[in-house]
């Protein structure tokens, strides 16, 4: 009974059954997740006009590009066509209002706390993460050079964007924002070194750029980075003050003159995939500009580099569900039923002429047809007309917009049988945009619209309309918005052209500030102070 | 364990040793519940004592003028004079409540000398009637436990909040605990075979279980062995619901007046799927005992309909435990282990929210369509077309199956040996084995989820199957001890529990038709076929531990002051090294001031505080490690892998510090309860968004606090108390308030309305230094050209009542309510005539408003939607055709509601020939509820699934906590049910 014996015996019986028992180790791995970086090649298995190289290591950088909002509802597709005369999503009674925020983007009364800008920033960060853990880890010249080239591409849509930015090329590091200026050097200084040169000059020798020069649409070559290159400094005013049309110029005439691409243009045929064996107008195959867009437009000559999109390993394309009526579905068997949001502003679906190849190409409008040819039917109809019909005019912008109402982007055409997750590829760079970029760049160059003529004229005969004979700035951007719609291009443009804040359908005047989207409120209250706020918000 | 007190006393008389003539006794000690094992028999001022042995015999050497003193722990101590008898049996009442033992954290103590928040609810108190789940037992009977399961899905779980919410990121439900075996699963418990339910309400009677306890800790006694002779229980329940209310909305007439599209018919789509429904509940048991050893077995059968068509389950449920008693009563072994098998039809509860919706107008099978309509393709069901968000709601329920099976395992061992009278060792050794699958199938002419409208990849077949493991064994001794006035016990020990997770999901696609039953679609999906296609994952948990050592100390000093300690080190394999191990303390103290003070007629008057720290862990494992995704498959077999998660080695322990004040009072008749807490919830374990420069915007942190303050007050009294007549009335009620004092963000918006039209719709604000729960958005005027108008709360002469305008600083935003209740209360009345007894149990809550989101969409007469239904309540606004979310839909939703009444008759059964009682009852549930929510159920909504439109699937895994207040589209309908039941033992 004795205290000390009894405690005594509590250790000694402790002790033996502890041991038994006892374990304190703890396991600190994780066998049900990935924890590491892995980049499996893959083997090579040829075939297909998607085929690219797989085996290459860097399919998880490139496949940032579908991540990172190319073509879905949300990112970098929502944030550069909704602002902009081209597109809009209107509130259809209950449907599509959310919170304002589509109005909002139409209107330009975006704020920092917009859910797609931010979600843009955070996408566009990811993509640039994933290849900085790439360059962080060995990579030859070839892919090393492609890599920050894509990243430099990804930086210029911040650039365009946001511009002011943090340049982050290092894994795990911070870097002070830079400033608008900043962002646009090291755009440029990164494209340069991809090509090998220090400057663009008129008489290009890019035999140093550890890039390749062969055709290879879904990986960056020279005449990818050029292209970029071409793009930047056709906006170099916007971005930093300092016009750099010559060098935007010359850029745009390298790769015309010596990359391996053409137009596509007549006798440029793919298979119509789309094509509904009752609607006898459907044609069999698509020719010209509707083939640079098609689902199977792997390969085309005029693509120089593309997002490759697949609907099965692939995802991130959705058009389809992005703009199609629900009863869309019967028209092209769509395994899901699509969400009837966005469609063309009437006065930009207008600015067709109609013999225009690319009205039809890049628009769904008129009534709708099923696969048997007969009237796609709408039970639900708020019109009171049961068959359904994409009528370019769009009744109200909101509340109460009809649910048939404007004609659709049909640009990237839509496949019989077709997945949520489109097949075509979208093109980063492509010969059409470049013709338009030299032709633009040469005019502002020359201050003579006149100068932009041939090569505007050369769209135009692909496009099927007469050429111009006399051409002025505000020409030349409808060209060019007809030419590049849907092609996340027109806010970009609009804002080059100083149109930007101005009124158009539901659209009042906005403010010089809204030219750049707000730093979101998210990274300003994440970021310790270390990122302000741009001007004006 | 229990017998610590009792070794207590047993000393404190052996020190005072009188020695008188010799002689021999022997007797029995016996109960109302048969003999009792183990009492005390001790020769009354001497050291002279023994025990009953199993039977409850005893024999004791004693002088014939000697006085017995014998006592059981539970039982009223006697005094009996030998008188020279030579056989004495001796007949035990049980205590009175304050001396009651209480089951706490490893071990138990007397009522009275617990000096922390501790709840006991008896089978007596338990809610009647048709309960499935053990959790529906204590329904507003625990000051501050808050259990909801709006709607009454008999398969769904209900949602348990001890004292508000203990946690943002992490475990947020109540540690069970199954006869001392922790971590048990209530699911696993069919609610016949519980003998009481213990809360642990605040941190410091909690913290002794540390991690797992910081969400309050559920003690559960299930029923034991007690008698020699063999028991036979039979209880059985039959019950019938019907749903309680539905959404009201407008009949095909109305319906094509207010301009909807005439589709010619008229359904009544509401009724065409709910329906009155038959349960049926069996429980039979045996108890009894042989030699050392008791047992209770016990079966459970239920068989349960849903008032959703097709839903419903059947449980199986075995429990057997056994007690034996070895090595002269020093070795006692506890064995428990329980089986069940449950099949349930999940069904649709989508149907609701489209039988509400649905064109009044529509036919429900094509062929009674006005006009030509092809229903071959949806199974001869019609369909409306070209509509977002819109199923046939009968062919929702008929045409797809929606089913489930969990099989359980569980076993407990305690062994408890007795090394001195005041040493004792326990080993407790468990193992949970759980399997659960899930199989949906669609079939290719459902067009809900079945792809009917698509010429290619019809149907699906989902197969989910999940295994879960828990391992425990632990090893703790106790050591008890008096000196002068003090009683002392020590308990300290070790634990060591380990949970495995493994389980799988696909989904198939693309059958050739419906001839195929769901196995064999499986099997000819052309999935199969097709590059890709196949929606499958698999995941594995790792070795998920936690080990803790632990100890405690309870003091008694001079039978009126309490002294609790405890200390608790667990480390957990969630938290990477840098702060894996935590360290939780709790400390009370009490104070019988009765004892001091003496007043008439007051059993007890009892101060108490107590503090105590406990912790938690994140959901997740591994958040100390990077974690990847697959981000891209390519051609050739080739995968790369970005980044989804960014590590954080430093995470640590989320902590929280509970002090409670309590105050206990009892007189004969009345007993009161208060207690008081403030409680500091303090680096929560989040998801902080960060900057999103290193390619992922979010990371798990410590970030955050919460303080919640609260107040909680229980009291009985028992008004009439004769023979013949008693009425006993009870009261439960709280009040919290929780308010987030630091968050990842200094403001932020959550919970989106959702589709159609109102995504990016958030409904609840969470702002730094604000009470949690606050609905926020534009304040409704009036209606103007169809649209609502909004106040300009600002007065800035700017409208800015946008919804994506949330966080602006000039928004025209208020805080529309809040979704926490500010008082709950549970009213209990039982009133006993003769052999009739009767019961009925109020509940209410007042303070918390719910967001309807039915009428958020549904009742605008939206012109452009004219064929959706529209709902209507006295609380529409005419004219109004915009559907934005404004004050205009949230809505007090205090009620006050009859939850529970019974009516119990109890045959006088003396003459009955081997019946030992029979008991029938007629119990309602849900009988009337008096409130002005126009909704379907205005019990809170405490956390938010989140929205589902077209068809889309909710994820109830992940509830958004910081959004109380919501009334999703989601939810069931509430039901009436009454029950007939019958116990009789024989």
């Amino acid at each position: 009974m004795k205290m000390k014996n009894i405690k005594n015996r509590l250790y000694l019986l402790l002790l033996p059954l502890l041991t038994i028992v006892a374990c304190t180790e703890f396991d600190d791995t994780l066998p049900g997740q990935f924890t590491t970086d892995i980049n499996v090649p893959g083997i090579q298995t040829g075939g297909g006009d998607d085929a690219v190289a797989p085996g290459d290591g860097l399919t998880g950088a490139y496949a940032q590009l579908r991540n990172a909002g190319t073509a879905n509802h949300g990112g970098y597709f929502a944030v550069q066509g909704l602002p902009s005369d081209e597109m809009l999503i209107a509130a259809k009674g209950g449907d599509w209002f959310d919170g304002g925020i589509l109005i909002q983007l139409h209107r330009h009364t975006y704020t920092p706390s917009h859910g797609f800008i931010n979600g843009t920033w955070v996408q566009t960060y990811a993509a640039i993460n994933a290849a900085n853990e790439l360059l962080a880890g060995s990579l030859d010249a070839n892919q090393a050079a492609q890599v920050k080239a894509l990243r430099a591409y990804f930086y210029w849509r911040l650039l365009d964007l946001y511009g002011r930015v943090k340049l982050i090329t290092i894994p795990d590091t911070d870097a002070p924002q830079s400033s608008r200026q900043e962002v646009f050097n090291f755009v440029e200084s990164e494209l340069l070194a991809a090509l090998g040169v220090t400057a663009i000059t008129g008489s290009l020798d890019l035999s140093g750029s550890p890039l390749g020069s062969a055709k290879s649409e879904f990986r960056i070559n020279r005449f990818a980075a050029l292209g970029m290159l071409a793009k930047l400094y056709l906006n170099a005013e916007v971005y930093s003050g300092a016009p750099r049309y010559q060098e935007a110029a010359w850029a745009a005439g390298y790769v015309i003159d010596n990359g391996p691409y053409e137009l596509c243009g007549q006798g440029c045929t793919v298979t119509n995939l789309g094509r509904r064996p009752g609607v006898a107008s459907d044609p069999s195959s698509l020719e010209g500009y509707a083939a640079v867009f098609a689902p199977n437009n792997g390969g085309n000559p005029e693509h120089i580099f593309s997002v490759n999109y697949d609907e099965a390993t692939g995802g991130g394309m959705n058009f389809s569900q992005m703009t199609l009526h629900y009863s869309s579905q019967f028209t092209w068997n769509l395994e899901a039923q699509p969400w009837n949001g966005y469609a063309a502003v009437e006065d930009f679906y207008n600015s067709y002429e109609d013999n225009d190849v690319r009205k039809a190409a890049n628009f769904i409008a008129g009534p709708q047809l099923d696969f048997q040819g007969s009237a796609v039917l709408d039970y639900a109809t708020d019109d009171d007309e049961i068959p359904l019909n994409f009528t370019p005019q769009i009744n109200e912008l909101e509340p109460n917009s009809l649910r048939e109402a404007g004609a659709r982007l049909g640009k990237f055409s839509f496949k019989q049988f077709g997945r949520p997750d489109m097949d075509n590829n979208f093109p980063i760079v492509r010969l059409g945009e470049i013709y338009l970029i030299r032709a633009e760049a040469l005019a502002r160059n020359g201050n003579d619209w006149s100068l932009a003529l041939p090569d505007t004229n050369t769209i135009r005969a692909r496009a099927g309309v007469s050429a111009y004979t006399s051409l002025n700035a505000e020409e030349f951007l409808e060209e060019r918005g007809r030419e590049m719609f849907q092609e996340s291009s027109r806010r970009t443009d609009l804002i080059r052209f100083g149109k930007y804040g101005d009124i158009w359908w539901e659209k009042p005047v906005s403010e010089a500030f809204k030219t750049v989207f707000p730093i979101p409120f998210e990274q300003i209250q994440a970021s310790d102070g270390s990122l302000t706020q741009n001007d004006g918000y | 364990m229990k017998n610590k007190y009792v070794k207590t006393l047993f000393l404190l008389l052996l020190f005072i040793g009188v020695v008188g003539s010799a002689q021999t006794v022997s007797g029995l000690v016996t109960s109302d519940d048969g003999p009792l094992p183990g009492a005390t028999v001790i020769v009354k001022g001497t050291n002279n004592g023994t025990t009953a042995d199993f039977d409850g015999n005893f024999t004791i050497n004693a002088a014939s003028d000697d006085v017995l003193v014998v006592s059981f722990v539970g039982f009223e101590s006697q005094e009996i004079a030998i008188d020279g008898q030579d056989q004495i049996t001796i007949f035990l009442a049980p205590d009175n409540e304050l001396d009651e033992v209480v089951v706490t954290g490893y071990g138990s103590q007397k009522k009275k000398e617990i000096t922390s928040a501790v709840a006991v609810v008896s089978e007596e108190e338990f809610n009647k009637g048709t309960i499935n789940s053990a959790t529906e037992l204590l329904q507003g009977k625990v000051a501050g436990l808050s259990i909801y399961n709006r709607g009454g899905n008999p398969n769904g779980a209900p949602i348990i909040r001890l004292r508000g919410l203990s946690s943002i990121g992490s475990n947020i439900q109540p540690l069970v605990v199954i006869d001392g075996i922790v971590g048990g699963s209530l699911e696993n418990l069919d609610p016949n075979d519980i003998e009481s339910i213990n809360v642990l309400k605040d941190g410091s009677a909690a913290a002794i279980y540390g991690t797992r306890g910081s969400s309050g800790v559920i003690l559960v006694t299930t029923k034991k062995g007690k008698n020699k002779r063999t028991e036979f229980n039979y209880n059985g329940q039959f019950s019938t619901a019907s749903p309680f209310d539905t959404v009201s909305v407008l009949s095909p007439e109305e319906f094509v007046a207010a301009g909807g599209t005439d589709l010619g018919s008229k359904t009544d789509w509401t009724q065409e799927v709910i329906r009155s429904t038959f349960t049926h509940i069996h429980n039979f048991s045996a108890s009894g005992g042989h030699h050392d050893t008791t047992y209770r077995i016990a079966a459970n059968l239920r068989d349960v309909e849903g008032i959703l068509q097709n839903s419903g389950f059947e449980q199986f449920n075995a429990r057997a435990n056994f007690s034996s008693v070895a090595f002269n009563d020093r070795l006692r072994i506890d064995f428990n282990s329980s089986f069940t098998r449950r099949n349930q039809d999940n069904g649709f509860s989508e149907a609701l929210r489209y039988a509400i919706l649905y064109n009044p107008t529509a036919p429900i099978y094509g062929a009674d369509s006005p006009f030509p309509f092809n229903s071959d393709q949806f199974g001869g069901y019609f369909e409306s077309l070209g509509l977002f968000d819109a199923f046939n709601p009968v062919s929702i329920v008929n045409q797809n199956q929606n089913t489930g099976n969990r099989l359980e395992f569980n076993y407990g061992l305690n062994l408890n040996y007795r090394f001195s009278d005041s040493f004792s060792a326990n080993f407790n050794l468990a193992q949970q084995e759980s399997k659960f699958s899930n199989k949906i199938y669609y079939p290719t002419t459902s067009h809900f989820r079945g792809n009917a409208t698509s010429p290619i990849r019809k149907g699906r077949a989902d197969l989910f199957e999940e295994k879960n493991r828990f391992k425990l064994a632990e090893l703790y001794g106790t050591y008890s001890d008096t000196f002068d006035q003090v009683d002392l016990s020590f308990t300290g020990g070790y634990s060591f529990q380990q949970f495995n997770a493994e389980g799988f999901f696909f989904s198939l696609q693309d059958f050739p038709d419906n001839s195929l039953d769901y196995i064999n679609a499986i099997q000819a999906s052309q999935d199969l076929n097709t590059d890709q296609n196949i929606n499958a994952f698999s995941y594995l948990s790792p070795d998920e531990r936690i080990i803790a050592f632990f100890g405690r100390l309870n003091l008694t000093i001079d039978e009126g002051i309490f002294v609790n300690a405890s200390i608790r080190q667990e480390g957990s394999s969630k938290l990477g090294e840098n702060n894996r191990w935590g360290t939780f303390t709790a400390f009370g103290a009490g104070v019988d001031l009765n004892r001091y003070l003496e007043l008439n007629n007051v059993d007890l008057l009892k101060i108490r505080v107590g503090y105590g720290v406990t912790g938690s862990l994140p959901r997740d494992n591994g958040l100390f490690l990077d974690g990847r995704g697959i981000s891209q498959n390519s051609p050739g077999g080739g995968f790369a892998t970005s980044l989804t998660r960014v590590a954080n080695p430093d995470l640590k322990w989320e902590e929280k510090g509970e002090l409670n004040l309590g105050i206990e009072f009892a007189t004969p008749r009345l007993s009161a309860t208060l207690d008081l807490y403030n409680r500091d919830i303090k680096d929560f374990i989040l998801l902080r968004t960060i900057e999103a420069i290193g390619g992922v915007d979010e990371q798990f942190q410590n970030a955050g606090n919460i303080n919640t303050k609260g107040l909680e007050l229980s009291v009985n009294y028992d008004i009439v108390d004769q023979d013949n007549l008693t009425y006993n009335a009870g009261v439960v009620l709280s009040s919290y308030e929780s308010v987030l004092e630091d968050y990842i963000l200094d403001r932020e918006v959550r919970s989106n309305l959702g589709a159609p039209g109102q995504n990016s719709t958030p409904l609840v604000r969470v702002f730094k230094g604000e009470p949690i729960g606050q609905i926020w958005g534009p304040v409704f005027e009036g209606v103007q050209d169809g649209n609502p108008v909004f106040s300009d709360l600002n007065e800035d002469g700017v409208l800015k009542t946008d919804s994506g305008n949330a966080l602006d600083d000039d928004v025209d935003f208020a805080v529309l309510g809040n979704g926490i209740p500010d008082l709950e209360l549970g009213w209990t009345n039982q009133l006993t005539v003769g052999d009739w007894s009767f019961n009925a149990f109020f509940r209410a809550a007042f303070g918390h408003s719910l967001v309807n989101t039915f009428r958020a969409f549904y009742e605008p007469r939206l012109a452009s939607q004219s064929s959706y239904n529209y709902v209507t309540t006295d609380l529409a606004v005419d004219g109004l055709t915009t559907a934005r979310f404004s004050s205009l839909y949230v809505e007090k939703a205090d009620f006050f509601k009859l939850d529970n009444a019974t009516v119990n008759y109890s045959f006088d059964t003396s003459n009955w020939a081997g019946i030992d009682s029979l008991n029938l009852s007629l119990n309602g549930q849900n009988l009337f509820v008096i409130s002005n929510y126009s909704g379907l159920d205005p019990e809170p909504s405490i956390q938010d699934a989140g929205a589902a439109g077209n068809g889309g699937e909710i994820d109830i895994n992940n509830p958004d906590v910081l959004s109380p207040g919501i009334d999703r589209r989601t939810n069931y309908f509430a039901s009436r049910t009454f029950t007939l039941g019958v116990n009789l033992k024989f």
